[in-house]
């Protein structure tokens, strides 16, 4: 479980005057279950990019749990990601021609051996996200299977935070609404912060803390108006 | 990581297959140039092996070489008798046998000649025994004749409009173990047969009144040059100034110094002496001119390739900007989305590098085969230790040019190839 501290963040793309992204402080403590909302091109992406370490950031710092994401090189920003961050993302992002356990698998196996457990996690994941045939190809999976094991593949390396852009985007409202409570049940039984950027309500709603970006600016923050 | 990769090469199987044939069709090419010009020349220098010394009349080095070593049918001028009763004396000669070309039978060259030469090429038949007649003959290895069969000698060949020699029909008495020489495909008979069917005279009956005749056909009238032939009569192998012209005599010196000293006398106005060997060294050197322009050919056309599939390799990481991304997303190392990338592309490389060599193999054996069919000459198709080198080479050449898109990957941010 991992807590979160944004300072000073400021985003900006080439060729473009404003900042498309610009915190000033966001904090998030640990087992924490933030949504982040927004119109498109409000920065939700930026900030998800900037706090998963795939966007290098410029000014400002990133805290996961007091490591601070800005410092760190590509190489080490993947392995940070690696190890600490399961990435749920719009479009899955699966592997065709490999099986759902393979896909689950996947990324552990690139990075190094399987061992005994994690197969045996990936099996139980696979299991609690109600994937019946784990040896089944991923292509003939239906897109709400799919997204289901994009969850598994995101909790097997025990991440202390799960990060889902736009989990339910594409899918439909049953197949989407299954997804939902599939993250918000794992991550709390898993004891991973989770941070969802999504324009579902439905999904939103069911989260503790909700922000609303515009402009690149948080506009809205229910936390803070629960604290003030 | 293995598994992934083939899975994937699995989802862009139709490129993959089309990537591995351009490379295989291009390692092939040079494989079989350089597989069949070792063919060649090593089958024809085995098949020169047995003919040490020839001597003709003075023309064509080449030609005399050609005619003796690969039965290839050709005009030749002919030698005095009296030269071949001079080597067959000589102290220094192992063996000296007349060669007699010009017939043919369904394709299969007649050649008149002696025991020694049938010895000499096949110390032990493989079946039945030498000629002891003039009507008899022994076949080559190849010639579909059984023991028994008969053979009627047509004059020149089908090609050329011959017409049969009725005079005589030669019965098969024996088989010669195989040469892997163009003589697998011959039938030897004994000289003078040769000579009488030719009305040179030269067989003894006739050898008084023609005496001063011999030299040629030429000097005969039309009702002589098919002259009489007694079939059973019994061989005459010995040699005098009266013996008929020759087109080339086969010399075995006793040694090497021999054979020189031979060649540097028969070397004169009336005669010509070749050691075939060396005038097939020298065709192998315009052949290996020809195998050197094919091979840079070749490996031209492997340039072509290498850049195309450098050009498709480029564009499908191109296509494949998201899958990257989303690979390093999921936390997998950037080495293995190096391996990965350049794993895909060295092993089409490999694939094609073993299909191409396998086809190269394939090509060489067939052209082999068929000119042995055409000629009866041996051509062994074989690897030698360059080829490993140069297969080596190739290897290390496909890992090299396969790292070029999987530097391009390297260079991929991330968030960037997953937003594309």
């Amino acid at each position: 479980m991992l807590s979160l501290d944004v300072t000073g963040l400021e985003m900006r793309f080439p060729g473009l005057a404003s900042p498309v992204l610009s915190i000033d402080r966001l904090h998030l403590p640990a087992g924490a279950r933030l949504a982040i909302t927004g119109a498109s091109g409000s920065g939700k992406s930026t900030l998800v990019n900037a706090i998963t370490g795939l966007e290098r950031v410029e000014h400002g710092s990133i805290l996961w749990g007091g490591e601070d994401m800005a410092r760190l090189s590509g190489w080490q920003r993947d392995a940070f990601r690696a190890r600490h961050i399961g990435l749920v993302m719009q479009d899955f992002h699966l592997f065709p021609g490999l099986s759902a356990f393979e896909n689950v698998v996947l990324p552990v196996r690139l990075a190094r051996r399987l061992s005994v457990a994690e197969a045996e996690r990936a099996r139980l994941l696979l299991d609690m996200t109600g994937i019946a045939r784990p040896a089944q190809k991923i292509e003939t999976l239906s897109r709400g299977e799919m997204q289901r094991v994009a969850v598994a593949r995101a909790l097997l390396s025990k991440p202390g935070v799960v990060v889902a852009d736009e989990p339910t985007a594409s899918l439909d409202r049953s197949a989407g609404e299954e997804v939902a409570d599939l993250l918000v049940r794992l991550s709390r039984e898993e004891g991973a912060t989770l941070v969802v950027v999504t324009h579902d309500p439905a999904l939103s709603e069911r989260l503790d803390r909700r922000i609303r970006l515009a402009g690149g600016v948080i506009i809205e923050d229910s936390g803070e108006a629960e604290a003030a | 990581m293995i598994r992934f990769i083939l899975a994937d090469l699995r989802r862009f199987s139709g490129g993959a297959l089309a990537v591995v044939i351009l490379i295989a069709l291009s390692v092939a090419l040079s494989v079989a140039v350089t597989l069949q010009e070792r063919a060649v020349r090593l089958g024809s220098a085995r098949a020169a092996e047995k003919f040490d010394l020839l001597v003709g009349a003075p023309g064509s080095e080449t030609q005399l070489a050609l005619s003796s070593v690969f039965l290839q049918p050709a005009p030749l001028p002919l030698l005095s008798g009296q030269v071949l009763a001079r080597l067959a004396d000589d102290p220094r000669v192992a063996m000296a046998a007349p060669v007699g070309f010009g017939d043919s039978s369904f394709g299969h060259p007649i050649v008149g000649t002696t025991t020694a030469l049938v010895a000499a090429l096949s110390p032990t038949l493989a079946e039945g025994a030498v000629f002891t007649r003039l009507g008899e003959a022994v076949v080559g290895a190849d010639v579909p004749l059984s023991t028994g069969a008969e053979v009627k000698p047509m004059h020149g060949s089908v090609e050329t409009g011959g017409e049969t020699h009725t005079e005589i029909v030669y019965h098969v008495t024996g088989r010669m173990a195989p040469t892997g020489t163009a003589w697998d495909r011959a039938i030897l008979v004994p000289i003078r047969a040769v000579w009488s069917l030719h009305g040179m005279a030269g067989a003894h009956e006739e050898d008084h009144e023609h005496a001063d005749a011999d030299a040629g056909a030429d000097d005969h009238e039309h009702e002589h040059e098919h002259g009489h032939v007694d079939a059973q009569a019994r061989l005459d192998e010995h040699f005098d100034a009266g013996t008929p012209g020759v087109p080339a005599i086969l010399v075995k010196p006793k040694t090497i110094a021999d054979a020189y000293r031979l060649r540097q006398e028969y070397r004169s106005e009336t005669t010509l002496a070749v050691f075939p060997a060396e005038v097939l060294t020298r065709l192998y050197g315009t052949l290996g001119d020809a195998r050197s322009l094919l091979l840079a050919i070749a490996i031209g056309t492997q340039g072509i390739v290498i850049a195309a599939i450098l050009l498709v390799a480029i564009m499908h990481i191109g296509s494949r900007r998201r899958q990257i991304g989303a690979l390093r997303a999921l936390g997998a190392p950037m080495r293995s989305v190096v391996v990965i990338v350049w794993g895909e592309l060295f092993l089409l490389f490999l694939a094609g590098i073993a299909l191409g060599g396998g086809l190269g193999l394939a090509v060489a054996e067939l052209v082999s085969a068929r000119m042995t069919a055409a000629t009866a000459v041996r051509l062994p198709v074989e690897f030698a230790r360059e080829d490993w080198r140069l297969a080596a080479g190739f290897v290390i050449a496909a890992a090299i040019v396969s790292l070029v898109p999987a530097i391009a990957a390297l260079r991929l941010s991330p968030a960037a190839a997953l937003r594309s």
